[in-house]
């Protein structure tokens, strides 16, 4: 009783030709034991911002792989709804494939987003995060939408790698976060404890909301050098992170901490100091956007000023909220952190101020510099602190303070003030100016 | 005044209300969609007769685009005509209801996390619905800040837009596919603006936007690059900033931070130059080629812009004063329609809009407008509609694809129950027209009543003034042309902002402040944040009770434009647009149809999907995902908070 239906065409989107399939598959090398690899990139309940952080990387950069600008790394053909150059049926087709055993090659599926709990729907309930039409098997005469969580099940066990990038992936994300009624789901929560990839790999995770987009192409980096006998095998934490990245906390590099150390926070925001007090919860997350930087070496979210909210944590986003508390741990670190911080800071201040003296200054017991509001070397209550210092600083070893104290000032110190002196120089404009007295 | 469809009128001093003595004055009678072709078994008979020269083709998905799009059309290919279309958002997460029962401060990072493409712009937005509802008015340094990261996030949007996604479609791989004999044209034609751009022909021109080997392409992937470490240095990260907060942002601004934007704003200077002069050459080589190429993705010039970059002195983030603080935007708010500005107030923009979701996988709430419902009227007194998003109260259902019925995730918004669409080109318009006496005043800038001059001090190129015209037709070509011109519009936003920061900067005092401090109100209180994205408009509108959100609405450009038919019979955007579109491809049999033109007419709006399919919740209502998925919808108690 089927209905009659209009006729298609069979390379409907491809306007850059029919085979021209995915995005890069340029250079590479044609040797080693892995000559060419497909990289689908598939778009579950995600914002895209993956892909964007993706596509912000450096080092290295996206089309540093799909140009086959690294020797010894495979051709990489990435399949990707954002950046392919064919849609619709001529897209689809190399997915179709690859479902079906088909492919010819091995492929890498890379998730963006989280997995919506929409297998259980009967197919009159449609879906809530879809990707091309018409059912998959070959007779199928279905128009309905094909659902995003059909294409991750098929794709699975075919898989040479499964690479979750980003926090909904990974962790369920904010999709996952309390009151959500799709279900939401990370993609290890999806296929089990028991998935392995073809090559026996369980989910590769590259957390953050959004991710760091070096951790993601490096981590493919390093896993391509890996299988090119190059690099060591990438070592993953027990959460499938790679570990050479996560491993820190993000506190531990955080420009800002040193302001911690010594007990000086910020009270409200644009101020300059540790972010914990105004909700920063960098001290117990894995991440390391202040030392790698956003795009580029540059910004970071606490390098900017921003408090860390645990973006790239499994427990993002309702562990870490609401966002602009203080976590109550702080209350006790950083109490203690003002007390004996506070004390450690004044201290320093001392010792500074002693470092950015020129023993010369306190010899003559003045300082030279223009910008200086005058005096000159330390005070006395600076100078019988340095005193009790250097003795421990040069114990056992040489004192170098006491040697300075013997070398003589120099004679032409301060030249310009000294009589006598008269020569004639260049002014800015040319002109001529006499401007030296005679030693 | 402004409306012709809304049952408003208005007052000799301008004030509007409803017109009196109508019972139900917002009710409407739904006028059904037109049956699908294929579900007509008649015209199926007739079309089969024509042997195959009807086709569906389906574009699922939509590449390059952001996000989950999938276009169905139904096209003829004997007369080169679009028959049927159908515009289908494929996703659906729920965030609305993620935000409801929140601290409303948590939103300005949850709904960032709509969209990955634009998300700071969402932050901002949500910053300032915040703002509105808490009575927290940002000092200048903290307004200044914002504008520099959405021109930043605006100078990393285009390029993306133009370089990656709708770029190629214009390049030599595509073109020799789809249409041979234009290439062969291209090979002999000298391009008009080689001074800027370097290209003498315009395959050369053509060769370079070919994806990853083109040279245009690589350095739109640059560019992208570029303004997102001027972004960075005070969001930083993107696209989810993490230093937008109420009352201004978080960052610790110094000369360094600004010079190092200078540094990087500057240089898109001639990048502009150079883009702007590129896509005048495509529109025009295409344009005498052949003149039909105008009518690619063709529909009447609607627009709607709530506009973006408050002046840091205007700017007080109440709705009352919006309407002034508005106007003195860079780039001033305004709807167009058929080509005219009928409005600059941000709260007539605001009153005029409504969603519907005959045609989505929603159910109706308001029971034909008849039913209670919350806001009659808005914080200064003009009339809402039950449709109204502070008003919605919107039930997901999903259910089966349906071209009769209901085929997306996307809702149907309207202004003044009229089909608008958004972008760059509506931000650049709704400039022009905004005319040399109510234009703010810039040294780089200026409006003229139907073109926008801009005017840059010299880089590498000469600082030849730049003239963006409102153009005399609209088209896909129009509204790639006007995205780039857009680069250098931002650029000189950009500028004109950093040069306000360092003097800040230097005055130093209160205004130089980054934030404000304020207190959370317990009260019920409700706001709006109206703040166009890079590729148009957008607004979150929040209400809050004792410290938690109560409702909260994000409405995005691509849901404007994504949009599926509505209940007055009229298609979305895109629908219109496609159905407008002559099929100019060169193909012999119907075999060899891949769709160019169908494509280049949707990525010229730069749909951007992943925020589109938000969903709605209202306080007090919502959805078990049991009864979601048993589809009947059901009242079930939400306020956890309580």
């Amino acid at each position: 009783m089927s209905k009659l239906k209009l006729q298609t065409v069979p390379h409907g989107g491809g306007v850059f030709g029919a085979g021209v399939e995915g995005l890069g598959g340029l250079g590479g090398s044609p040797d080693g034991p892995l000559n060419i690899v497909h990289v689908f990139w598939i778009a579950g309940m995600s914002c895209d911002g993956c892909t964007i952080a993706a596509s912000g990387a450096t080092n290295p950069s996206v089309e540093d792989l799909l140009l086959g600008r690294i020797p010894n790394l495979p051709k990489v053909v990435l399949h990707h709804p954002v950046l392919s150059p064919g849609a619709g049926t001529e897209f689809i087709a190399p997915f179709r494939r690859a479902a079906d055993g088909t492919l010819g090659a091995p492929y890498v599926v890379v998730l963006e987003g989280s997995v919506p709990d929409d297998q259980g729907f009967p197919s009159e309930y449609g879906y809530f995060s879809a990707m091309g039409a018409g059912g998959f098997d070959p007779g199928s005469d279905t128009d309905q939408p094909n659902r995003v969580t059909d294409w991750l099940w098929r794709l699975a066990p075919g898989a040479a790698a499964y690479v979750a990038i980003g926090t909904c992936a990974t962790w369920g994300g904010v999709p996952a976060a309390a009151g959500n009624i799709t279900g939401s789901m990370s993609l290890t929560d999806f296929l089990g404890k028991d998935y392995r990839s073809a090559l026996g790999v369980p989910v590769v995770n590259v957390p953050g909301c959004s991710p760091v987009g070096d951790n993601f192409t490096e981590t493919v980096a390093a896993v391509l050098l890996f299988l090119a006998n190059l690099a060591p095998v990438p070592k993953f934490d027990e959460l499938g992170r790679p570990a050479w990245l996560f491993e820190e906390t993000v506190h531990r590099h955080c420009p800002k901490a040193g302001y911690y150390e010594e007990g000086v926070f910020a009270e409200e925001p644009g101020d300059n100091q540790c972010l914990v007090e105004i909700g920063c919860w960098g001290p117990v997350v894995q991440c390391n956007i202040v030392e790698r930087g956003a795009i580029n070496n540059m910004g970071g979210c606490m390098v900017a000023g921003g408090a860390c909210i645990g973006c790239t944590m499994p427990g993002f986003p309702d562990k870490f909220s609401p966002f602009y508390k203080a976590p109550p741990g702080s209350a006790l670190s950083g109490g203690v952190s003002k007390v004996t911080g506070g004390a450690i800071r004044r201290l320093r201040r001392i010792s500074m101020k002693t470092g950015n003296t020129e023993p010369m200054w306190d010899n003559a017991g003045e300082n030279p510099s223009g910008w200086s509001e005058g005096g000159g070397g330390a005070g006395p209550v600076g100078r019988a602190n340095a005193y009790f210092y250097k003795k421990l600083q040069y114990h056992g070893s040489v004192n170098q303070v006491k040697r300075n104290k013997k070398q003589p000032l120099p004679q032409s110190r301060n030249i310009l003030s000294q009589q006598g002196n008269r020569q004639t120089g260049v002014g800015l404009h040319g002109e001529r100016v006499e401007h030296r007295e005679e030693i | 005044m402004c409306f012709k469809n809304l049952p408003i009128e208005f007052d000799a001093q301008g004030n509007a209300s409803l017109k009196p003595g109508v019972a139900n004055p917002y009710s409407y009678t739904e006028t059904p969609a037109p049956t699908p072709i294929e579900d007509d078994p008649e015209r199926m008979r007739e079309l089969f007769a024509r042997n195959g020269a009807v086709r569906r083709v389906d574009f699922d998905p939509v590449t390059r685009v952001a996000g989950a799009l999938a276009f169905h059309t139904v096209v003829d290919l004997e007369n080169r005509q679009v028959m049927e279309t159908a515009s289908m958002a494929t996703l659906f997460r729920g965030y609305e209801i993620i935000l409801k029962g929140r601290d409303p401060r948590d939103a300005i990072f949850i709904s960032s996390r709509a969209c990955g493409v634009c998300g700071g712009v969402h932050a901002t937005a949500s910053a300032l619905a915040c703002e509105m509802a808490f009575g927290v008015k940002p000092p200048p340094m903290g307004v200044v800040a914002r504008n520099l990261l959405l021109s930043t996030e605006y100078l990393y949007d285009h390029p993306i837009h133009l370089s990656l996604l709708a770029g190629p479609d214009f390049s030599e791989a595509a073109v020799r596919e789809t249409n041979p004999e234009i290439w062969e044209r291209a090979r002999n034609t000298k391009t008009q603006g080689a001074a800027a751009h370097g290209y003498e022909l315009m395959s050369d021109l053509m060769t370079d936007l070919t994806p990853l080997t083109g040279k245009l392409y690589l350095e739109g992937l640059y560019y992208t690059r570029l303004a997102r470490e001027a972004y960075v240095l005070i969001g930083g990260k993107y696209p989810h900033p993490q230093t937008v907060v109420p009352g201004g942002v978080s960052t610790t601004i110094d000369a360094s931070d600004l010079n190092e934007i200078m540094l990087r704003v500057v240089k898109y200077f001639d990048y502009g130059r150079k883009t702007a002069a590129i896509w005048d050459d495509l529109a025009e080589f295409f344009y005498e080629v052949n003149p039909k190429y105008r009518d690619i993705g063709t529909r009447p010039a609607n627009m709607i812009e709530p506009g973006q970059w408050d002046d840091p002195y205007a700017y007080d983030a109440t709705y009352e004063n919006c309407d002034a603080w508005g106007r003195e935007r860079w780039a001033p708010p305004g709807v167009i329609v058929d080509g005219k500005l009928v409005t600059t107030s941000l709260q007539m923009l605001n009153a005029g809009v409504e969603e519907f979701v005959e045609h989505a996988f929603y159910d109706e709430w308001t029971g034909n407008g008849d039913e209670y419902y919350r806001h009659k009227t808005d914080p200064a007194g003009n009339p809402l509609s039950p449709w109204h998003p502070w008003n919605k109260e919107t039930i997901p259902k999903p259910q089966a694809t349906s071209w009769k019925d209901k085929y997306s995730w996307s809702t149907a918004p309207r202004w003044d129950r009229m089909a608008m669409e958004t972008g760059a080109y509506s931000r650049i318009w709704a400039a022009a027209q905004t005319g040399p006496d109510a234009f703010r005043d810039s040294p780089y800038i200026h409006s003229t009543g139907n073109s926008i001059q801009i005017n840059l001090p010299k880089a590498e190129l000469p600082n030849t003034p730049i003239e963006w015209k409102i153009p005399e037709t609209w088209g896909a070509f129009e509204r790639n042309r006007a995205r780039a011109y857009c680069i250098l519009y931002t650029a000189a936003i950009a500028y004109d902002n950093l040069q306000i920061a360092y003097n800040l900067l230097r005055k130093g005092g209160p205004d130089a402040r980054m934030s404000t401090p304020y207190e959370m109100p317990k009260d019920h209180r409700i706001g709006v944040g109206l703040w166009g994205a890079g590729r148009g408009y957008l607004t979150h509108h929040l209400e809050m009770d004792k410290g938690v959100i109560e409702n909260y609405q994000i409405l995005t450009p691509s849901t404007w434009m994504a949009s599926p038919k509505d209940p007055f019979g009229n298609p979305g955007p895109y629908e219109e647009a496609v159905l407008a579109t002559p099929l100019l491809e060169n193909y012999e049999k119907p075999e060899d149809f891949k769709g160019i033109d169908v494509l280049r007419a949707i990525r010229s709006f730069d749909p951007c999907m992943p925020c589109t399919t938000h969903m709605h919740m209202d306080g007090g209502r919502t959805v078990s995902r049991e009864i979601v998925s048993c589809a009947c919808g059901g009242d079930v108690e939400t306020h956890d908070h309580h």
